[in-house]
């Protein structure tokens, strides 16, 4: 048995699978003050639900896979460690001066972003390495000690080392964290080159700051959690899921806390690429329309698109990450008039508090799920399994006032507006994000697994002339079934800094061969042989005019074989499906090398869901069967609950599907059926629109 | 599945219904996304794919902007100009598939480097949208590489004019065109790259905006953009309604154009009147035989960031909100120079003054919107032979200087100029020693630089750059705001200017932004510090635990203290 838990901020998640990959699936609420009580409510839960005790189900677990929260709200909400900072004689502000950018450009009323740490907290000392790792001037080391000394006294709990160059040569780094074991000071440590090992005193610094920010909350949660499950006689490994869509086993997740940032969201787009893999789709777009936002991934063969640099809440990150594009579109949207008369929605939300006005907690503005509410393609009696009743006569009365009226509407013909407003909104940005991929949308399938999108689907998947949308019937859990079909993950690199055309013979070879014992070493560690070990290899290129890199994967073929002899091909592929051309000639400079290892964990490639099992959940009793909806005018159309829907069904639009967590619009006209998988397909033969 | 929603009741005053209205306006901004998006991965430089110096509108059939991708601020609205000029060229004398080129300032353009490809959409034989693109090339001929020659006298030093042509007709490229273009810069290959890259990224935005007059019809569509202007201008109005109404004047200067001069007013006297805006420059001097010169269309497009930055959303801008803003001008001043002036440094120099000018003129009638002095832009280039005996050319792209305050906060520290704030992150410490003879000795902020006030100005920065070259190299300053200081508001005093030195045995030699090349000796150093933003409010009022702060974290050096500050 595995069991894939997802702390969300209202329900923690489980997933658990069988030995016969039988899924099983629970909901139970979260406990802000201590996540860690909601994981043992969960299990307590499923072990009912299986039919065993408490200590029969930990008996028979093999693996826990977690994604937290933790470090991302420590960021998020700024309630993270007090940090300090030793760095090299006349670079302490470098974090202050964040490259001279800002992410908003021309929004020049937005405050100061303050960095995660304060300046009397950043400190130097005289030493310097210079740009090919020569010494230059040796480290003070009376200094240092000095500076620990004031660092102490101001009780900071995290320090970051960061030398410039130390990415070259780290002996100076290495150095000052010997000093400070040395005067008995436990205190947890970050070194900037090795967080990153790659050239760019900002990026290193920054990321090495976010890890010293959020690595002393996530290691005493993970701690404590730890100590609950083995106080309840569990004695299996904790994997901790990364941005990376990887798995860490939960010391090293404690001390790289920066590779856990995006946890959760990139179960979902993990969970899209299984369904992906299933399904055998090349290439697959997902969205996620949540309450506030909607998170949008790429999956290409198989495998989530990442990026090396991610700007959160003004802070950078430069480890590698899945790819997830952020817009502020979701259920919570907040619709209103703008000065020139014309309807806008979003990007400013009403939240869980107060909430779209149906909540009923207060909020009168009007949202895209009160419009999709007063449309009838949300009931207000199974709205979240109908663990939530909503009040449609205030979603009416909020877009009565601030849309219906001033638009000298019909409440119903405003409701379609914002609906519809809302449909080419997440098109357009699915759109986007594909373009910005090189990728045409009509190539690819879109997968829907949000809360809040599965009204729109068919929809978007029309708009842009995408044959087939799918929504997987297990959105209810699905980030938390992406962490079972994800594998142990640990990634390591080495700057090289050399064009093509001046690469020694052998010297690569060399570069990946050191790369390579030390990623077997951790992987050792973590309990992983040989046989179980799988390694990629990632050369990061560009041209040498240009400033940001292309990944090129070394091919297993080419392992050991001189770069001159197969790297230009891949690039200018690579190259071309970003820009489009290529510089004929002109040879690549070889950045870095870089090495993926994976502990292969998962039997299969991970969970297969199935019509059955999983988050089956009666239909609740104020469920109807059939609903009256407006498209343009009311209709009277058949409703289906999805988890009664079997392998091999046929449905017809105009019809609507419900579930305990989304609900999904037929349209007038569209085919679907439901897959091997559970998941319903919905088909587009409409002629290619705007 | 059928996505077309149901449409509603046609409205019977030949408007346009509420849903149609609100998507169109959404998807002519998608379309100006896109077209930038094609851009970014199509054209050719590695320079113009990350530095993203471009951008693209989508305008009505008359030249009106309808929806502009944001990307370069300067820009805003500037392509209506462009547009129009090239309509009014070829006189009716257009056809599908036809894509017009222009660059030339005395032809709706701003600067030669910029140059602007735009492509009318035909519907029943009509014009009914024009997509245009413009981006910035990194060569276009004249005195200096790059186009940027403080010693042109005339427009004809600054590089080719490109008066509006038909760079495809009727769907074919003309190679003689693009010929005659790419044998006038330096880097051909790049020019023909970034040019078949800008015809592309047109040619998709009508390809986009054609399948929206098949959806909608072109009856619906000619409505909606109408709806759309006349909604951008009821913004605007709506803005404007609720500043202060009366006259005011702001100055800002220029530095002196060479040593011994007079630093050189941009002057604007603001009429606000109900619900419509005079913005009048004819107060300013005679063009200048400098390259400082701002051409109409770029004069006007600053006016409109001035105004951008002073409103609060910029969903709504459009050309409809210009129709309540007029700008008066005189021809033959400096912000309305007539051929043969140059005009290179009107995007960045010229620009920031303008944007000052409006905005210290609106002080004190929208004072919750208006920012204190930003640093100026202020760069040094290098040029000499590097570790292995190549020549090089380096360019500073570091230390920015720092930002105005405003009612309600303090400055960004080292954020750089009003035209453009922000913008590609400046090249590591660590790369730049890896790639140029220098070694960097601080990179730091600059204390006491920021404009004490209620709200203090941002910080500027100080790098120290040692030069480690074997040979002489030579350092050429471009730039302003070494004699002008960024400045503050409402009580607020202004920010430290630049102050750029070289020191040589133990002597500190001043490095003025208008002087001529100089000599680098191998140890010299370059102290580069940067200007820090006004401030805004009294200082007096300053909240005191801030004060405290500004001390306690080194902003304010305790020499000075927080009251003296």
């Amino acid at each position: 048995m595995r069991i894939g838990v997802d702390i969300g901020g209202t329900f923690t998640d489980m997933v658990a699978v069988d030995e016969l990959g039988a899924i099983i699936t629970t909901k139970t609420p979260s406990t802000p003050d201590d996540p860690s009580l909601g994981v043992a409510d969960g299990l307590a839960l499923l072990a009912q639900r299986l039919e065993l005790t408490l200590p029969e189900l930990l008996g028979r677990t093999e693996l826990l896979i977690h994604g937290t929260t933790v470090a991302t709200n420590c960021l998020t909400e700024r309630k993270g460690a007090h940090v300090g900072l030793i760095t090299t004689r006349g670079f302490r502000d470098v974090l202050e001066l964040r490259e001279g950018t800002k992410a908003r450009r021309y929004d020049l009323h937005s405050p100061f972003p303050q960095p995660l740490i304060a300046r009397p907290d950043r400190l130097e000392v005289p030493e310097r390495t210079c740009w090919d790792g020569s010494v230059q001037a040796a480290l003070d080391e009376a200094a240092v000690l000095a500076q620990i000394a004031v660092l102490r006294a101001q009780e900071v709990e995290a320090v970051v080392v960061g030398f410039l160059h130390a990415h070259v040569n780290p002996a100076h780094e290495l150095r000052v964290r010997e000093l400070i074991a040395a005067q008995g000071w436990d205190v947890y440590v970050v070194l900037s080159h090795e967080i990153l090992g790659s050239e760019g005193e900002y990026d290193r610094f920054s990321t090495a700051a976010v890890n010293a920010y959020v690595g002393p909350r996530l290691s005493t949660y993970l701690r404590r959690l730890r100590e609950r499950l083995e106080g309840a006689g569990a004695s299996f490994p904790l994997l901790v899921m990364q941005s990376t869509g990887g798995l860490l086993p939960v010391d090293e997740s404690a001390r790289y806390a920066v590779g856990c940032i995006t946890s959760g969201p990139a179960g979902g787009a993990r969970a899209s690429a299984l369904y992906a893999r299933l399904m055998q789709a090349e290439r697959v777009i997902a969205y996620d329309t949540g309450g506030t936002t909607t998170d949008i991934s790429l999956i290409e063969r198989g495998m989530p698109i990442e990026r090396r640099k991610t700007e959160l809440e003004d802070v950078k990150i430069a480890v590698p990450s899945i790819d997830i594009q952020v817009v502020g579109l979701g259920g919570g949207s907040i619709a209103r008039i703008d000065d020139g008369g014309i309807l806008t929605l979003g990007p400013d939300s009403a939240g869980a508090a107060p909430g779209p006005a149906c909540y009923g907690r207060g909020g009168g503005l009007p949202t895209l799920t009160d419009a999709n509410l007063a449309l009838g393609y949300l009931s207000s009696t199974t709205f979240l399994g109908g663990r939530m009743p909503l009040r449609r006569d205030l979603a009416l009365a909020a877009i009565e006032t601030a849309v219906a009226r001033p638009l000298r509407l019909d409440v119903e013909q405003a409701a379609l507006a914002i609906h519809t407003l809302a449909s080419s909104r997440i098109a357009e940005s699915v759109r986007a994000a594909a373009l910005r991929r090189g990728m045409d949308p009509r190539d690819l399938t879109l997968l829907s697994f949000g809360g809040a999108g599965g009204v729109h689907a068919a929809s978007v998947a029309a708009e842009l002339s995408i044959p087939e949308a799918v929504v997987p019937r297990e959105a209810s859990v699905f980030s938390a079934m992406g962490f079972l079909a994800a594998d142990i993950r640990l990634d390591g690199q080495i700057p090289f800094g050399k064009p093509l055309d001046e690469v020694q013979a052998g010297e690569l070879s060399e570069v990946f061969a050191e790369l390579e014992g030390r990623m077997r070493a951790r992987m050792e560690a973590c309990g992983f042989g040989a046989g179980q070990v799988r390694l990629e290899r990632f050369l990061d290129c560009r041209y040498k005019r240009q400033n940001s890199t292309l990944e090129v994967m070394v091919p297993e073929h080419a392992v050991g074989l001189p770069p001159g002899q197969w790297l230009v091909e891949p690039f200018e592929t690579r190259y071309r499906q970003y820009y489009g051309h290529v510089h004929h000639g002109e040879p690549p400079f070889i950045e870095i090398c870089r090495v993926s290892a994976y502990g292969l964990i998962t039997a299969q490639g991970g969970p297969r869901p199935s019509d059955h099992g999983a988050g089956t959940l009666p239909r609740p009793p104020g469920f109807e069967a059939r609903r009256r909806i407006h498209l343009g005018r009311w209709v009277d159309v058949p409703a289906y609950w999805f988890d009664e829907l079997r392998s091999g069904a046929d449905l017809s639009g105009p019809a609507l599907i419900d579930s305990a967590t989304t609900a999904v619009l037929l349209p007038d006209g569209c085919q679907a059926h439901v897959d091997e998988f559970g998941s319903l397909v919905m088909h587009n033969h409409a002629r290619k629109p705007a | 599945m059928n996505a077309s929603h149901p449409s509603l009741r046609p409205a019977p005053d030949g408007s346009v219904d509420p849903i149609t209205l609100s998507v169109v306006r959404y998807k002519l901004l998608a379309i100006a996304e896109e077209v930038v998006e094609v851009m970014t991965q199509a054209s050719f430089s590695p320079i113009l794919n990350q530095s993203r110096d471009f951008s693209s509108a989508v305008l009505d059939g008359d030249g009106m902007v309808l929806a502009q991708a944001e990307r370069v601020p300067i820009h805003m609205g500037a392509l209506s100009f462009a547009v129009k000029l090239m309509i009014e060229a070829f006189d009716g004398d257009l056809r599908e598939g036809d894509v017009l080129m222009a660059n030339d300032p005395y032809w709706g353009g701003s600067h030669l480097p910029d140059v602007t490809l735009a492509a009318p959409l035909f519907v029943d034989g009509q014009i009914r949208l024009w997509v245009a693109n413009r981006a910035h090339q990194g060569d276009i001929g004249g005195i200096s590489p790059g186009g940027y020659s403080p010693s042109a006298r005339e427009i004809w030093h600054e590089g080719l004019r490109i008066p509006p042509v038909k760079l495809m007709d009727r769907g074919r490229v003309r190679e003689d065109l693009l010929r005659l273009v790419c044998t006038n810069t330096r880097t051909p290959a790049d020019m023909r790259g970034d040019l078949m890259a800008q015809l592309s990224s047109v040619s998709r935005g009508v390809a986009r905006a054609a399948d929206l007059y098949a959806r909608y019809g072109a009856r619906t569509m000619g409505r909606a953009c109408g709806a759309i202007l006349d909604a951008g201008e009821r913004a605007m109005r709506r803005q404007l309604a609720n500043w202060k109404q009366g006259e005011f004047e702001g100055v800002s200067c220029l530095d002196p154009l060479a040593p011994g001069q007079e630093a050189l007013p941009v002057k604007v006297r603001i009429v606000l009147r109900g619900d419509s805006a005079i913005v009048d420059f004819r107060e300013c001097a005679d063009q200048q035989p400098s390259f400082i010169n701002s051409p109409l269309a770029n004069t006007k497009a600053s006016v409109n960031v001035a105004f951008m930055y002073l409103s609060g959303g910029q969903d709504a801008q459009n050309d409809g909100s210009t129709r309540a803003i007029q700008v008066l001008t005189r021809p033959g001043s400096f912000v309305d120079p007539i051929e043969p002036a140059p005009v290179t440094a009107c995007t960045t120099l010229t620009a920031s003054v303008i944007i000052e000018a409006v905005m210290r003129g609106l002080a004190q009638a929208a004072p919750e919107r208006v920012v204190a002095g930003y640093a100026r832009r202020f760069r040094l280039a290098i040029s000499g032979m590097d570790r292995n005996g190549r020549h090089f050319i380096w360019h500073t792209f570091a230390n920015r200087g720092g930002g105005g305050a405003h009612d309600a906060a303090d400055g960004w520290s080292n954020l750089g100029v009003i035209h453009n704030p922000g913008g590609s992150p400046s090249p590591s410490v660590e790369r730049t020693e890896a790639a140029f003879p220098f070694q960097i000795e601080t990179y730091a902020l600059r204390p006491d630089s920021g404009g004490a006030g209620r709200m203090r100005g941002g910080l500027g920065g100080v790098y120290v750059l040692r030069y480690e070259g074997s040979a002489p190299a030579t350092v050429t300053p471009t730039g302003d705001g070494a004699y002008t200081a960024p400045y503050g508001l409402a009580g607020g005093a202004d920010g430290q200017p630049h102050h750029y030195t070289i020191e040589r045995d133990g002597q500190e030699l001043p490095l003025g932004a208008k002087e001529a090349s100089l000599t680098l000796l191998p140890g010299d150093r370059i102290i580069c510090r940067s200007a820090g933003g006004g401030g805004y409010g009294d200082p007096a009022q300053r909240d005191p635990s801030a004060a405290r702060r500004d001390v306690e974290y080194g902003y304010i050096s305790q020499r000075r203290g927080p009251q003296a500050a």
